[in-house]
């Protein structure tokens, strides 16, 4: 089954955000080469959906991340080879036969630009040819890279690119050489010579994702199977935010939905995305913001953290968001194992609707024992209630010290239900109530004091 | 001091904005001319707070509804009109008469248009004067509103003598240069200031039947602006004026009965209802058409709605936190003696069940204790009606039903008395089949 996800997820979780943004692509969008940004953006365009595969990728990008192993092409080549490989016209080949004096004679002038397009993509690539061979020999790579060095060492073994290999690296190519391996390079072994691009800039995204690791201390997620319907996760953290509190958290088929509560400030929502965004970079075989995560193999992803409310009417609000609930139980249906986030569900309606559809929701969510969940809300009362009839409810709280009148977060989960209420104190630190009664109270003097004057009159 | 609206109330309203789909503005905005929608504007943007000029607006508006005027001017000639005048005039006749033959001769021999975009001016504005004057003496000149001067000084200019050529010119088919010179200095130099009388008279009438035309397709009606002091509101059939097929409610509103709370489930009308309210009062300030079938009210000193509060995540407010920032602006108006209307739809729901029930009762009963003001409280949690109706005497329970054919809802959108517990976020679920498609 495919790894599913949707643009609502993508943009809650700033996956990709807007152009040049904050987003988590931009975090490892440090290629050296452009085939390489390409491919990083189709890993984050399809996340894997098997256990081996994500095993692979994560146990390549370690073993690269940990010997410190560096690109060793230079991006200049690839300027070089790429516009070169484009151009499959016939008519552009460099002939083989010898020049006329008219055409040396204009070439001493001015070098046809196209020519010297083909000069230098032919140079380049026997570059890069005879340094992707070098590589091969010399890198290690663990057993995890051992089939892409073989298929690497199987496509340069071919004895049409002998002749390549032994080109002396300091020479000019002779204009016979550079005419035969144009043919070689842009005809008739074209498909080989991409293959071999192809490996390069998927070597690039290894090398650049485990650089990223280390510098940004990553840790490697261990996928498990999916059947087994679990995430160990120590010291999450949100990639974008400074000095981000981590924060650890076990979900079980025991435990499988968790129950959020807290205040407005107290993180929440930076909570759920941190959580989202490491299982994305996990499924995706990547490196994530965590000390340690083992995760079972997940067929989906869904969040609902900014459900967009520019609909103008109040019941819109409430209708999308039943909406979006009603698509996330269609997924869930197919007896797909997914990860679904909902962020403050049924805050578009009054208090009284939300308790109800927070309970029968979560609820019928409960008995979904194979995905994960993460709901939060304010309505804390819908918790109690939830409590008595689910086993399988971990119920979390970001909590919120008062410290005087002045709320302090710690951002630190902690069991249970947050009594935190904070409505009326928020109030009463505006001195809403208060501003009326003192008006009021004026209002009255003013009137007396008319009075007074009245009857002196 | 100008009636007070702040963005908040506009927007919820959508009272402003041409662009606006919608918009109550865009409603009106029916005018010919440019100049007539600036007015239009401005009276949008500068409601009235004495109650003697908003009846005298009122009266205009009335007596013109009743006239069924058309507006009597081509708009092509109005911009020609606008154009030509605003081009400027000499000191004297001669330099005038010299620019102009200076114009027809460059005309003549190298093309130059200036003479033709004068020649084509002056003709215009000939075409549009001779209408207006036919067209103010079927317009009453006797009283003391502002229109009503308009009219006796535009009578007067007409009646001078220096304008007897007028009707003949009007007639003719060409002029001769030396009569387009004279008429030119004579419009643009000596009558230059009752010219921008004109230009606003035009534009006046233009507004007034614009507004009235609306009124009368759409059936709406005038309301009387009492003195502050009286303290009511009073209307009859109070509806929704963008709305083709809108319910009408009646609502009274006086100081021993100031505070409305009101009820009703999701879809029922209640933010129809409050904007109608809020609508009607705010047009009924500018003096213009309500639709409503009668109203009166005391004048206000502003008004303050609260229906879609954004929350603000940018600047890290949470909607319960934009909600309490929005209600402590409200409170430091009205405590600070102001005669205000407030509008507040369904409150703090960004927070949990039983804060938010705390919070809608002290604020309501806090609010109520301000007579002199007018409040719509709108909310899901009844309790606080009970508590309210124990605690205070002054407010008056609406709540606006839902009729139940099956499992499909039907709402009649008119208000009755009372409480109503009518919730429908579960049936939503309900019909959805979601619990199903989830446990299936």
């Amino acid at each position: 089954m495919l790894f599913t996800t949707d643009k609502q997820t993508l943009d809650d979780l700033n996956i990709f955000g807007r152009h040049g943004g904050d987003s988590v692509y931009n975090i490892f969008n440090r290629t050296t080469t452009r085939g390489g940004a390409m491919l990083l953006e189709e890993m984050f365009l399809y996340p894997l959906s098997d256990e081996q595969s994500i095993n692979r990728r994560i146990g390549i990008i370690r073993t690269f991340a940990g010997a410190g192993t560096l690109f060793p092409f230079k991006s200049m080549l690839f300027d070089a080879a790429e516009p070169y490989l484009d151009n499959t016209d016939e008519r552009t080949k460099l002939s083989t036969e010898a020049v006329s004096i008219t055409k040396k004679l204009s070439n001493m002038i001015a070098v046809d630009v196209q020519t010297v397009v083909i000069y230098k993509g032919v140079a380049a690539l026997v570059e890069l040819l005879k340094g992707a061979h070098d590589f091969i020999k010399g890198v290690d790579g663990g057993e995890h890279y051992r089939a892409d060095k073989e298929a690497i060492s199987l496509l340069l073994s071919d004895p049409a690119f002998a002749p390549v290999l032994q080109e002396d690296s300091k020479g000019k190519l002779s204009h016979a050489a550079a005419a035969e391996y144009d043919v070689l390079f842009r005809f008739r072994h074209r498909d080989s010579i991409r293959r071999l691009l192809r490996y390069i800039y998927l070597l690039d995204v290894y090398l650049t994702v485990g650089k990223v690791a280390v510098e940004r201390k990553y840790s490697f997620p261990l996928a498990l199977p999916g059947d087994r319907h679990l995430l160990t996760i120590e010291g999450v953290f949100h990639p974008q935010v400074k000095n981000a509190v981590p924060n650890s958290l076990q979900i079980t088929p025991d435990s499988n939905l968790i129950f959020l509560t807290g205040a407005n400030m107290a993180g929440k929502s930076t909570f759920m995305k941190s959580l989202s965004i490491a299982l994305f970079l996990a499924q995706m075989g990547f490196p994530v913001p965590a000390a340690r995560m083992e995760f079972s193999v997940l067929d989906g992803i869904y969040t609902t953290i900014n459900l967009p409310d520019n609909l103008g009417m109040g019941a819109s609000h409430f209708y999308a968001e039943v909406l979006r609930v009603k698509k996330m139980a269609q997924e869930l249906s197919q007896g797909k194992n997914l990860f679904i986030v909902f962020d403050e569900l049924f805050r578009g309606t009054n208090v009284k609707d939300a308790y109800e559809a927070t309970i029968a929701i979560t609820s019928a969510f409960a008995q979904k024992r194979n995905s994960l969940f993460v709901i939060s809300t304010h309505i804390i009362e819908a918790g109690d209630v939830l409590k008595e009839r689910w086993s399988n409810i971990s119920f979390q709280y970001l909590p919120t010290r008062m410290n005087g009148n002045t709320p302090v977060y710690t951002y630190t989960l902690e069991t249970g239900i947050t009594a935190d209420r904070h409505g009326m104190i928020i109030i009463t630190n505006e001195g809403i109530l208060e501003l009326l009664k003192r008006g009021k109270l004026e209002m009255l003097e003013r009137d007396k004091a008319q009075i007074h004057k009245l009857k002196a009159v | 001091m100008s009636f007070i609206a702040d963005k908040q109330t506009l927007e919820d309203l959508n009272l402003l904005g041409k662009y606006r789909p919608n918009s109550i503005f865009g409603l009106f905005n029916q005018t010919k001319t440019h100049g007539g929608g600036r007015l239009l504007e401005g009276m949008f943007q500068e409601p009235l707070t004495d109650p003697d000029r908003i009846n005298a607006r009122r009266k205009t508006f009335q007596y013109f509804q009743d006239k069924r005027l058309k507006f009597p001017f081509s708009t092509d000639a109005i911009g020609l009109m606008e154009n030509y005048i605003s081009m400027g005039a000499r000191s004297h006749f001669f330099l005038t008469a010299a620019g102009i033959l200076q114009k027809k001769l460059l005309s003549t021999f190298v093309r130059d248009e200036r003479y033709g975009m004068i020649y084509s001016g002056l003709l215009a504005t000939i075409q549009t004067l001779h209408a207006l004057r036919s067209f103010i003496r079927q317009l009453e000149s006797e009283g003391d509103s502002p229109y009503q001067e308009r009219v006796r000084a535009l009578k007067d200019f007409f009646a001078d003598r220096r304008l007897d050529w007028l009707s003949a010119a009007a007639r003719t088919e060409s002029l001769p240069i030396l009569q387009v010179a004279k008429y030119d200095h004579l419009l643009k130099h000596t009558f230059s200031k009752e010219m921008e009388g004109v230009m606003e008279a035009i534009y006046e009438l233009d507004l007034y039947i614009a507004v009235t035309d609306v009124a009368r397709s759409r059936n709406f009606s005038y309301a009387l602006a009492l003195p502050k002091g009286r303290n009511l509101f009073k209307a009859i059939d109070l509806r929704h004026p963008g709305l083709d097929k809108a319910v009408g409610n009646p609502l009274s509103l006086h100081g021993d009965s100031n505070v409305v709370f009101l009820t009703g489930a999701n879809m029922a009308g209640k933010s129809t209802f409050m904007k109608s309210f809020g609508i009607s009062l705010y047009l009924g300030h500018m003096g213009f058409p309500v639709a409503a079938k009668k109203m009166e009210f005391s004048v206000r000193d502003g008004l303050y709605s609260s229906i879609n509060v954004p929350d603000n995540l940018s600047l890290g407010l949470s909607h319960f936190y934009a909600e309490v920032l929005r209600v402590k602006t409200v409170a430091e108006e009205v405590s600070s003696g102001k005669d205000l209307v407030v509008i507040f739809d369904e409150l703090f729901k960004g927070t949990n069940v039983k804060d938010a029930y705390d919070a809608t009762l002290a604020v309501t009963e806090a609010f109520s204790e301000y007579r002199n003001c007018f409040f719509i409280i709108s909310t899901h949690i009844i309790e606080v009606g009970d508590a309210l109706r124990q605690r205070r005497d002054n407010l008056q329970f609406s709540y606006l039903p839902t009729i139940m054919e099956g499992t499909i809802p039907r709402y009649p959108y008119r208000l009755e008395e009372g409480i109503t517990n009518d919730r429908h976020g579960m049936m939503i679920i309900a019909n959805e089949k979601i619990l199903e498609i989830i446990l299936s």
